[in-house]
């Protein structure tokens, strides 16, 4: 089937004390390029810094405003400092790595063996569920670190029962986060793909559906950093 | 190398993923994000101070400003007392110099009137004078041409008598 084809994807599988260790090499080859991009857009902007900012400087400028004020307004001022890099780095990240599956897709064929070389990194379940759980548990780590006893306490508000609740709770939280994110991104990538084998008919669909795509991509990334955001600050907010 | 579909958790894309996103947070913070929001604090710093200065020397215009509207002013007053008092003056000095020239006129009517009066008199003694001699030449002629004892001794009383009156 078409679909499997396009899913196969190269593997690298290693054995660690007999555990086995598995590389996707698209996701490797999607995160690396997506790193590359960030590194260079970000870094090129911040060559010639002028106090008048022109071209790629306002674009990054917009960026990093935008994200210092998705920070702030979760955070108080000064822990939010801390977090600058760190929003600004994943919002931009996700921003590039959710368009790069739209641009194009490398398939080769070898031994009636196709494999996909190309897609976005964050169509692949094991980012975004990964970066979702290092959240939460830098989160719970920066909870415990503030205050043990409230974060404890939490667990038993407003009534000692609802403590099974609230486990459930903070287990769904990650997995929520990292699942709409992979499954919008990967929703948009199958449904390009299954356009492109509909013929002549696809193709005014597959223009619309690639623009709607952008933009979902667009929206998830800031939906995926806000959350992070709101996430860290339940856990660090003093009322809570 | 193997090809496989389908979703799977992988141990290996997790941690390349995870440690792929932690340098290039690393290193964008260091090398894009501190610089940038270098450069944007110091923008804000010196947008603040260019709104402080425009503050500041719209201040000092506008007292400036103040002062100079005070010294017009002050000026426009002086400048009216002046006027005012150049106009006292010239007023004041017309008037002394029409009184002068009253004065001066009257004295001149009056000079002239004693003048006059004086030449009158003075005229009229001479005639009187002139009078006198006339008629005693006037008279002797006569004498001379027909005069007796007796006519001379009326006539000298005559004389004596009109000359009496006259004095």
């Amino acid at each position: 089937m078409n679909l499997r084809r396009m899913e196969n994807t190269p593997k690298l599988t290693f054995h660690l004390a007999g555990l086995p260790i598995t590389f996707d090499v698209t996701v490797m080859i999607g995160t690396t390029v997506t790193c590359v991009a960030v590194f260079l857009i970000a870094w090129l902007a911040t060559r010639r810094r002028a106090l008048v900012p022109s071209g790629i400087q306002n674009v990054v400028e917009m960026l990093v405003e935008f994200t210092r004020g998705l920070v702030r307004s979760n955070l108080d001022a000064k822990t939010s400092e801390k977090f600058y890099s760190f929003a600004f780095t994943l919002f931009f990240y996700l921003l590039i790595a959710n368009q790069l599956g739209l641009m194009f897709n490398i398939v080769t064929e070898s031994d009636h063996v196709s494999a996909a070389w190309w897609k976005s990194p964050t169509a692949d379940i094991n980012g975004p569920l990964a970066m979702a759980f290092v959240i939460t548990i830098v989160a719970h780590f920066l909870g415990i670190r503030k205050s043990p006893k409230k974060y404890g306490a939490h667990y038993f508000q407003p009534f000692w029962w609802m403590f099974p609740l609230h486990l459930i709770d903070e287990i769904a939280k990650p997995l929520t986060h990292g699942m709409r994110l992979w499954a919008n991104i990967f929703a948009g990538e199958v449904l390009v793909f299954v356009l492109l084998k509909a013929a002549w008919v696809g193709i005014p669909l597959n223009v619309i559906w690639i623009g709607y795509s952008v933009f979902v991509g667009i929206i998830q990334a800031y939906v995926f950093t806000i959350l992070a955001m709101v996430y860290m600050s339940q856990k660090l907010s003093t009322d809570h | 190398m193997h090809y496989e579909s389908g979703i799977h958790i992988e141990i290996g894309t997790i941690l390349f993923q995870l440690a792929a996103f932690i340098i290039l947070m690393l290193l964008v913070g260091r090398f894009a994000l501190r610089p940038m929001l270098q450069t944007m604090k110091q923008r804000q710093d010196h947008i603040e101070g260019q709104i402080k200065s425009a503050e500041e020397s719209r201040k000092e215009a506008e007292k400036l400003l103040e002062e100079q509207k005070a010294e017009l002013s002050r000026t426009r007053q002086e400048a009216k007392e002046i006027i005012e008092r150049a106009k006292a003056q010239s007023e004041r000095e017309a008037e002394e110099i029409i009184k002068g020239a009253h004065e001066r006129a009257e004295r001149m009517i009056q000079e002239a009137t004693a003048e006059i009066k004086r030449e009158k008199e003075k005229a009229l003694a001479s005639l009187r004078e002139e009078v006198g001699t006339l008629s005693i030449q006037l008279a002797s002629k006569l004498l001379e041409k027909e005069l007796d004892k007796k006519g001379q001794a009326k006539l000298v009383a005559t004389y004596l008598e009109e000359v009496g009156r006259l004095q």
